[in-house]
């Protein structure tokens, strides 16, 4: 194919900034495109975001504990995605943590560490188990009052699945797309024929000048989560907002995770939950989904410039080929 | 056992919630931005859903582009309605419709829906010079019709539709106006005729997106079709596609039909051969001397989208379903706006309105929050049709002459604008009750 044209487009979503590199030979039409998908992920924001209450999820969280609410059939199949990948991740990834998130003040909150009585009350309203999907009426019901849903682990990577959706049905063939630069999906080929390469970079700069690892994507995701950002000390300990909902507190000694995934929801899903499940769990997780990959950089590993864990992502740092906008680093 | 399309509303609320929440809704109605928040907005899942039992309206959809798919999830959301049939052209948009319903007929022409007899009510989003046949053969079936505005793209064809609606005395006919049904709209405009600004000096408006209008398809015989928006022959324009509803906001407000209208349009970014200006601007002229002042750009995003009504103690600012009011220093004091939440705006100060703040507290809501409870403006209008088909006829808010009359001004400010020229309003070229 001649690629002789390239639109880069953008739009703020989700907290944070999405950027949309369409390739092919017709500018026009890949702009037309272009607007398309970034109008499902101003879409999606609408419909999932947690802190709307006018959205989707606003209204499960509101009405959902009082009687079973209808939603979208696209809506519901990422719930019951959802729900599989919270099986497959040992309960690590769990769309339900928010009561456990504000109890440790990480939403809209500098973070502190909780009361006992406290924390076993949110710990309480945590779990899937509490959210009933019924798939035949297409409703979710919450068996008890106080859960919440927030799909901010997976809503970026969902809406880049979409919005690729959009972008290939639009006769797109070649498209990088990211949101936040910590959520990646890619398809068809890079201006050099060769498949678009992200790296991720190194977890800590101190002086580092080579990223930790290059992932070449053809049809596939990248996403990758990490502990700093967002932390607090107290009685001399770091505690992260990557939060372990099997235990009811922080992640301990968790660095950084990738995933890479045929599905930017997966991958965004499985990133977190590694930190979470640790180099020691990492590789059971990652046998429960063919096709997913990961690897972990423990706290421990950072300052060392190791990684810990390694299943199916390409190490070698390249040194040349690295799309621009293909920078994959950020906090969970 | 409740619907599930809306479960019953949190119902406890302790004493001392109450008295909090009560003590700031009784404030809430009292102060310079105070925001409109206006329409005690229908509470649905409580008082005001109706027992219909297993009632519901067969709704096909003819038309499943970007509105079609609006127009089909927000019917998803009411409870009185079910998507039935869905229809379009292109293979694409029935495997989308396949993807987001269960138990749909898809048709890839208009004329199966509508031989379709268990479908009682259409929605027509097709392409605006399509309208004129789908619209006709479908009253002609006996449906039930909401078709999007503009109604055509012609005077010819508008009018021919209008005729068609009001011959079918046994269809509801809806048109896509669907401010005209959202309680924000109506409780702000009760509020401005009130007098709360005194008399009108003027009113602004714009629209403003960074977005190059055009539609991209994997097929170029389908991707022509699809950019009839940039069609010098068929498009309406930003007057016609976009203006019209901001216009037709101003003119319900004024209660009156513009008499005069001054445009001017310009290709000002979108340089790829297209003749339909990208960034438009239009005086609209009422009796009395009143102007309106219409902007829209595809060029630039800043500030995207708002209505504002200037008066001589006050403006009024509405923009989403949020309004505020600004009032002049030496306006008199209407008393409730003491106590009201007030937004900073650089040096302005909005006060914003929370209508019926009491009630909002008793189902456990915080006035000065976002109301889980607000739908969008097109969800109310959905629902009157709805709620028409079943317990009508009865005047729909956004009827045939108020979708003639909205598409004649806006047909000839797209005019306007092509021909950068000023248009008189002919009153014959208007519908009326009588």
């Amino acid at each position: 194919m001649n690629k002789m044209a390239s639109v880069r487009l953008a739009c703020h979503a989700m907290a944070t900034r999405f950027e949309l590199l369409v390739a092919g030979s017709d500018e026009a039409q890949l702009r037309g495109a272009g607007e398309e998908a970034v109008a499902m992920i101003q879409r999606l924001e609408a419909q999932l975001s947690f802190y709307r209450a006018t959205s989707d999820v606003g209204r499960l969280n509101a009405r959902a504990a009082y009687g079973a609410v209808a939603v979208e059939p696209a809506l519901f199949r990422l719930l019951q995605r959802a729900h599989e990948l919270h099986a497959a991740t040992a309960g690590m990834f769990d769309i339900t943590v928010g009561p456990l998130m504000r109890c440790w003040r990480f939403v809209r909150d500098t973070g502190s560490v909780p009361a006992p009585a406290e924390l076993a009350d949110a710990r309480r309203r945590v779990g899937m188990r509490h959210v009933e999907l019924d798939a035949m009426e297409c409703t979710v019901r919450f068996a008890r009052d106080g859960v919440e849903l927030d799909l901010g682990g997976i809503a970026k990577g969902y809406a880049l699945d979409r919005a690729a959706v959009v972008l290939r049905d639009a006769g797109v063939e070649h498209a990088l797309l990211h949101g936040g630069t910590s959520s990646i999906l890619a398809f068809g080929t890079s201006h050099d024929e060769q498949p678009w390469k992200v790296a991720v970079e190194q977890p800590r700069t101190h002086g580092a000048t080579q990223p930790l690892a290059v992932v070449a994507l053809h049809n596939r995701a990248l996403s990758v989560s990490a502990v700093w950002g967002k932390a607090f000390s107290s009685n001399g300990k770091v505690y992260g907002h990557v939060m372990d909902p099997t235990m009811g507190r922080p992640v301990k000694r968790a660095g950084l995770a990738a995933a890479v995934s045929d599905s930017a929801t997966d991958a965004d899903a499985v990133a977190t939950a590694l930190l979470a499940l640790g180099a020691a769990r990492a590789g059971s997780c990652l046998a429960q989904l063919p096709g997913t990959f990961g690897l972990i950089v423990t706290d421990d590993d950072i300052d060392k410039g190791r990684v810990s864990f390694s299943h199916g992502i390409d190490l070698v740092p390249a040194r040349t080929g690295l799309h621009s906008i293909a920078k994959a680093y950020n906090h969970a | 056992m409740h619907d599930p399309k809306h479960p019953p509303l949190p119902a406890a609320l302790d004493r001392r919630d109450f008295l909090r929440r009560g003590s700031i809704a009784s404030m809430a109605v009292m102060v310079g931005g105070v925001e409109l928040h206006a329409a005690p907005a229908p509470r649905h899942g409580t008082a005001y859903r109706r027992k219909l039992g297993d009632e519901r309206v067969a709704c096909g959809i003819i038309g499943y582009g970007e509105w079609g798919r609006e127009i089909a999830a927000t019917l998803d959301r009411i409870e009185n309605a079910r998507v039935e049939a869905i229809c379009d052209t292109f293979p694409l948009m029935l495997q989308r419709a396949a993807g987001s319903f269960t138990d749909v007929t898809l048709y890839d022409d208009y004329r199966q829906l509508l031989d379709n007899a268990a479908i009682t009510a259409v929605f027509i989003a097709t392409p605006t010079h399509l309208h004129r046949d789908v619209v006709t053969e479908a009253l002609a079936a006996g449906k039930h019709v909401y078709c999007e505005v503009p109604l055509a793209h012609t005077l010819a064809d508008t009018r021919a539709i209008a005729e068609a609606a009001q011959a079918a005395t046994d269809s509801i006919f809806q048109c896509g106006l669907p401010y005209r049904s959202n309680p924000q709209h109506r409780n702000i405009f009760q509020f401005i005729r009130s007098g709360a600004i005194g008399s009108a000096s003027a009113a602004r408006a714009q629209w403003n997106r960074k977005n190059s209008w055009r539609r991209a398809s994997a097929t170029t015989a389908r991707e022509r079709e699809l950019n009839w928006r940039l069609d010098h022959a068929l498009s309406t324009g930003l007057m016609g596609e976009i203006g019209l509803h901001q216009i037709d906001v101003a003119g319900w407000i004024v209660r009156a039909a513009p008499v005069a209208v001054v445009g001017s349009g310009q290709v000002m970014h979108w340089r790829d051969g297209r003749r339909i200006a990208d960034t438009v601007q239009a005086i609209f002229e009422f009796d009395g001397g009143l102007h309106f002042t219409y902007n829209a750009t595809l060029a630039n995003s800043f500030d995207g989208e708002y209505d504002a009504f200037y008066g001589n103690d006050g403006t009024v600012v509405v923009r989403d379903s949020k309004a505020w009011l600004f009032k002049e220093v030496d306006a008199p004091l209407l008393g409730w706006e003491v106590y009201a939440r007030k937004d900073r705006f650089y040096r302005e100060e909005g006060v914003a309105l929370v209508a019926d703040a009491t009630k909002l507290a008793a189902q456990g809501i915080d006035p000065a929050a976002d109301d889980p409870n607000v739908e969008t403006p097109l969800f109310y209008a959905l629902e009157e049709f709805v709620d028409n088909n079943l317990n009508g006829p009865f005047p729909p808010a956004a009827g045939i002459i108020e979708g003639h009359n909205a598409t004649v001004v806006a047909l000839k400010a797209n005019e306007a604008v092509v021909r950068n020229a000023r248009v008189e309003y002919d009153p014959s070229w208007f519908l009326t009750a009588d």
